[in-house]
């Protein structure tokens, strides 16, 4: 680099109740047009879509927003979180992200979740579908298998950085670059004692959705879920198993892309991505 | 209760020549593990330790790593006896009454498809493959969790020279 580059997204803070609780929540923006509002996968922060943020063919026309849950990121846990154990609900979930849409205002906007932002995309289909000019899940299922003991992620003597970056960096496709593969793994790093296992309490146990997605009407809020080959977590069996049960729903299985492809190869997951929002745009 | 198989009826014609067949079949397929094993093996011996102990940043990553583990490749099994990230000894067959911290069992399909640049979905990280069913870990799985990326990069190692 030869000289200094200011990108062109701001963060701000907002304070805002989330279940009668007060809390400061860290969210960064650019672009102006149809609000889409992105969300972090479990453990990590808005960083994920730093990428987006900078697309220039997505901001011309979206106004895209990433906010970091309570817990995550820049943003603090409410006052009290050191007297109880941090555990992610779907009411928690739900209302944190239409307090964020509330509190912006926004019309009606596009949700985008990764992962356990995928899981919860469902269910705001599922709950919320009126709300939304249209929904999209990555790496979005309705349950899926797990595949290793969460206990570890949160133990005085393993460091959680350490092990929870490990673990995800398997869901990282091998044929992400390096510099975006250890990024992703950075955010894992970084993240609070216990934040990710609390995180995966909503994936594992609070939200199975399987056989209750059947009343989603995609005509009304349509439905676009997009998963990785490499993802072995979310597996494109278990996003096309969903997708079979909710008519209209449009699926696309990502190749050379994992658990994480915002954050992980963002060059290859434009590829996908664009289509899907020029569709809702038009639509 | 069980349910018994019946037995089977006399095999004539046709259907002999199938059978033996799928013996010779099942023979064929039963060398062809064997000599992949001795090549998979052959792999990790020439990576393990000499491509561990000449990476100084690897070997710092595990300098408060002493363990022993077992790391087996369809039939075969190796002792890799770790001290301060190093790998100090690896042996196989295993010495009598051998004892180790835990281990990594995998099939021979497993290590060929985690070896390959690049693995394909599925077949391409430890978790992926117990997933799936192509490998176990076992025993006291404490090193292993507390360096994971660590034993993640070791036994990756083979795979570097793999054919695209």
């Amino acid at each position: 680099m030869s000289r200094a580059l200011i990108e062109p997204m701001v963060g701000r803070y907002m304070r805002m109740p989330i279940l009668g609780e007060e809390c400061r929540v860290y969210f960064e923006e650019a672009g102006q047009g149809i609000p889409l509002v992105c969300l972090h996968t479990a453990g990590a922060d808005s960083r994920q879509f730093r990428h987006m943020l900078c697309d220039e063919e997505i901001t011309d026309r979206f106004r895209v927003l990433a906010f970091d849950m309570p817990w995550h990121g820049k943003s603090y846990p409410p006052q009290g979180w050191q007297e109880r154990e941090y555990r992610l609900t779907t009411e928690r979930y739900v209302a944190s992200i239409l307090a964020f849409c509330d509190a912006l205002e926004l019309d009606r906007p596009v949700v985008m979740g990764c992962s356990i932002g995928g899981r919860i995309v469902l269910q705001l289909a599922h709950a919320h579908g009126g709300r939304f000019r249209a929904l999209i899940g990555l790496e979005a299922a309705d349950f899926q298998a797990p595949w290793y003991d969460a206990d570890w992620l949160h133990r005085a003597d393993v460091h959680g950085g350490e092990v929870c970056a490990a673990l995800i960096s398997g869901l990282i496709a091998p044929q992400s670059p390096a510099l975006y593969r250890h990024e992703t793994l950075w955010q894992y790093m970084q993240s609070g004692p216990g934040v990710f296992k609390g995180d995966l309490y909503f994936y594992r146990v609070d939200a199975d959705l399987r056989g209750k997605l059947g009343d989603i009407d995609t005509a009304r809020c349509p439905l676009y879920l997009l998963t990785g080959e490499y993802d072995f977590s979310c597996t494109a069996e278990d996003t096309l198993r969903t997708a079979a049960g909710i008519p209209g729903t449009k699926v696309t299985i990502m190749e050379e892309i994992g658990h994480f492809p915002m954050s992980e190869n963002p060059e290859q997951f434009r590829s996908y991505l664009l289509p899907v929002l020029e569709e809702i745009r038009a639509g | 209760m069980v349910e018994l198989p019946s037995p089977c009826p006399p095999l004539e014609g046709k259907e002999l020549w199938l059978q033996v067949d799928r013996q010779d079949q099942a023979m064929t397929n039963a060398t062809d593990t064997a000599r992949s094993e001795i090549t998979l093996s052959a792999r990790f011996e020439s990576a393990i330790p000499a491509r561990v102990n000449t990476d100084a940043h690897l070997v710092w990553r595990g300098r408060h790593l002493n363990t022993r583990c077992l790391i087996q490749i369809g039939k075969t099994t190796f002792l890799l006896r770790i001290v301060a990230g190093r790998v100090e000894e690896r042996r196989t067959p295993l010495p009598l009454m051998a004892s180790w911290d835990f281990a990594i069992r995998g099939s021979a399909s497993a290590w060929h498809a985690l070896w390959q640049a690049p693995p394909p979905p599925g077949w391409h990280d430890l978790f992926a493959l117990s997933k799936r069913g192509e490998m176990r870990l076992e025993g006291d799985l404490h090193p292993l969790l507390a360096h994971l990326q660590y034993f993640k990069d070791v036994l990756s190692l083979p795979r570097t020279g793999a054919e695209s």
